[in-house]
């Protein structure tokens, strides 16, 4: 929170913590996740790292419902996301935003990015199909915002192209686009850099500081990229093989001997912490 | 770095969206003069063509309404289903006895009817076909593609059962006859009141007709509103990802209960209009294989696109009876009962051919076709915009009903 201070930036009034407390997942006898908690502060970028197998998109699936956590809970401001399902968690003012594009490739972007106005908008099955008036004005309403979000993430001029054929680094931005569609109080990114080249990476990076500096929101990023993460978190939470294995500023995780360990296999290298910050793709070496 | 980039990004950006070239401006007017030509025809064939053609033509406005209702549920929310034969019939028989007469014998027991005027009637068969569909809906909302598939084929079984034993209702095994369908006093049938357009007599094939018209044209409008807006985005994306349906705020399992029942309204409706062409219902009609034929006119068409379910079902009803109407002319096909292959078994053969070859060669059926061909009048140099067709693999219009597993199983 210091830090987002510190950039001058407003947090919005009504972005409470999240605060996830003694969470684990278990798939039969392996525990994806194992007593993890920690603490979001309103209007931070929290990052979560990690090795491959960590349990950073199970951590993902349970803030946005699609896993029910076995035991602990999961609190933002007064809502128990761990009690809700998806669509209801949508509706309290999160968002997210897929690693594995989830967008639908025939509809167009614009059509893409209305989804994320559903929780906001009422239309139903019978005054759409008769396009009643409340309808039809709804659509009107909310096109003039989607145009909004989506000049933004520089995708203005092509809100009527079918989503299928937007290169990769398009198609990324349209699922972050989506996601602040819901126009959310918390916006959860899985790795939304991957598999971007530097000049997209950096755009991307860019791009989340300014939806917390003129949203105000609250943004969890799960990311492999630490050069990004480093220089983008105010915070990060490092899991390995299901558990919390340290939670602090970048530069405290850096200097962690048990990150430098998960990340390295051992913790004898010469400077294993400038590894960490300067391997930019997959951890190296990830616990074999 | 930004400062750099966005700029230019929106340089390319002023330029994209700029007015519509000369190419396109004509083509925004060709399409509705197209339309208008299109329902100018319609209107005004019964005038000039014969009573097997107007007879062929209603059975087509029943099956596209049909085919459509199947096509909401299969083709725009990947939700198989077997049961749309079962559907038709809760449809066709309702409007059969709530307006048709007491009295008449049926096989063994003797027949009974509302006799209600046949708009209550049809009105019931969609709402009891929808009523059904909403019983099924809990199981439709739990399940997925082609696991929905099977669960549904049970209805159909049931169906056909329930047909032959409760005769009262369906005539049994011989069924009954349909009755006339009359709006307001106005009688769809041959006489009463006698009625003559430009020296032309409108009986009941020609009436039929226009109700027909009428019918397909408000499921057509209903169905394209319907994808355009709010709830189609919805269904849409949760035929894509469940999960990222869900997790944008669609309630998945209530959406995928809503649009089976949207589609079994859409299937009595169909089911009405199946009895009303064929004058009668028996058991036979509503078998599996009216399932499987709505699922050829929708995979023809192209899945997931309103008119293509339309033309779909032109080709696969019009098929059979026209065969039979020209068995003496084509080689090969015969009338029954003599040799040489019988005109339905033809049209089978024909529209089976079709399917094996619309999936190969063009998974968007006969709607990807003419999108096709629509692309290649508006850029014939290739434009700048790479084609819109996705390939196969991430075709929303792939030929089988995805059944992918969900990226994050459990989504409750």
């Amino acid at each position: 929170m210091t830090a987002a201070d510190a950039d001058g930036t407003r947090i919005r009034s009504d972005v409470p913590p999240v605060e996830v407390s003694h969470v684990s997942v278990r798939f039969g006898a392996i525990r994806a996740l194992n007593d993890v908690s920690f603490t979001v502060a309103p209007g931070a970028i929290h990052a979560i790292i990690g090795p491959n197998g960590a349990g950073k998109s199970t951590l993902f699936n349970v803030l946005s419902g699609v896993y029910k956590a076995a035991e602990g809970e999961v609190r933002f401001g007064d809502a128990r996301l761990d009690r809700m399902r998806p669509f209801q968690i949508a509706g309290v003012g999160v968002a997210r935003a897929f690693q594995n594009i989830a967008l639908s490739g025939a509809q167009t972007v614009a059509e893409n990015l209305m989804l994320g106005r559903h929780h906001l908008t009422k239309a139903g099955f019978l005054s759409s199909g008769l396009r009643l008036p409340r309808a039809t004005g709804e659509g009107r309403l909310h096109g003039a915002r989607i145009r909004e979000i989506a000049e933004f993430l520089d995708l203005g001029a092509k809100l009527h192209t079918p989503v299928g054929v937007l290169s990769y680094g398009d198609q990324k931005r349209v699922e972050v686009a989506r996601a602040l569609c819901i126009e959310p109080r918390l916006l959860l990114l899985d790795e939304p850099v991957a598999g971007m080249n530097a000049e997209e990476t950096s755009r991307m990076a860019e791009a989340i500081r300014e939806i917390r500096s003129a949203l105000g929101i609250s943004i969890i990023l799960v990311e492999h990229d630490m050069g990004m993460v480093m220089s983008l978190a105010d915070r990060v939470t490092v899991l390995d093989f299901g558990r919390l294995i340290a939670d602090g500023t970048p530069a405290e995780v850096q200097r962690d001997p048990e990150v430098i360990r998960a990340y390295l296999g051992s913790g004898d290298e010469d400077n294993p912490a400038d590894a960490v910050a300067h391997h930019p793709t997959e951890a190296p070496g990830s616990p074999s | 770095m930004s400062e750099q980039t966005i700029p230019d990004v929106r340089g390319r950006g002023s330029r994209a969206p700029g007015g519509p070239s000369s190419a396109g401006r004509r083509r925004s007017l060709l399409r509705p003069l197209l339309v208008v030509a299109l329902l100018v025809v319609l209107l005004v064939l019964p005038l000039y063509v014969e009573e097997f053609w107007l007879r062929t033509g209603f059975a087509v406005f029943g099956a596209i309404v049909g085919a459509i209702g199947l096509n909401l549920l299969v083709g725009t929310s990947g939700q198989l289903s077997l049961a749309h034969a079962f559907f038709l019939a809760v449809g066709a028989v309702s409007y059969t006895y709530v307006s048709g007469e007491s009295g008449g014998l049926g096989t063994r027991a003797a027949l009974r009817g509302l006799e209600l005027p046949p708009v209550v009637g049809l009105v019931v068969g969609v709402l009891l076909a929808g009523l059904a569909g909403l019983l099924f809906s809990p199981v439709a909302a739990r399940l997925r593609g082609i696991y929905l598939g099977v669960a549904s084929l049970g209805l159909v079984f049931i169906g056909v059962h329930l047909l032959n034993t409760w005769e009262p209702v369906t005539g049994g095994f011989n069924g009954r006859s349909a009755p006339e369908f009359s709006l307001f006093g106005f009688t769809f049938g041959n006489s009463d009141p006698q009625l003559f357009v430009l020296g032309v007599p409108f009986r009941e094939a020609e009436r039929l007709w226009y109700l027909g018209l009428v019918l397909a044209l408000a499921a057509y409008v209903f169905a394209r509103n319907l994808l355009r807006s709010r709830p189609g985005r919805a269904l849409q994306t949760l035929r894509d990802s469940e999960v990222a349906a869900s997790v944008m705020g669609v309630n998945v399992q209530a959406y995928k209960a809503r649009v089976f029942l949207v589609s079994s309204m859409y299937a009595g409706l169909s089911g009405v209009m199946y009895a009303l062409s064929i004058g009668s219902i028996a058991p036979e009609s509503f078998g599996l294989l009216l399932s499987i034929q709505f699922l050829a006119m929708i995979v023809l068409g192209g899945l997931g696109s309103v008119g293509g379910a339309a033309l779909g079902a032109v080709f696969v009803t019009s098929l059979p009876l026209v065969f039979l109407q020209f068995a003496d002319v084509l080689p090969l096909v015969s009338a029954p009962g003599e040799g040489g292959i019988a005109a339905g078994v033809a049209a089978r053969f024909l529209y089976g051919l079709a399917i094996v070859l619309v999936i190969l060669f063009e998974p968007g059926g006969l709607a990807g076709l003419a999108h096709r061909f629509r692309r290649r009048g508006r850029d014939p140099g290739g434009g700048d915009r790479p084609g819109p067709s996705p390939g196969p693999d991430d075709s929303p219009t792939s030929p089988v009903p995805s059944d992918r597993p969900a990226r994050g199983s459990n989504s409750t």
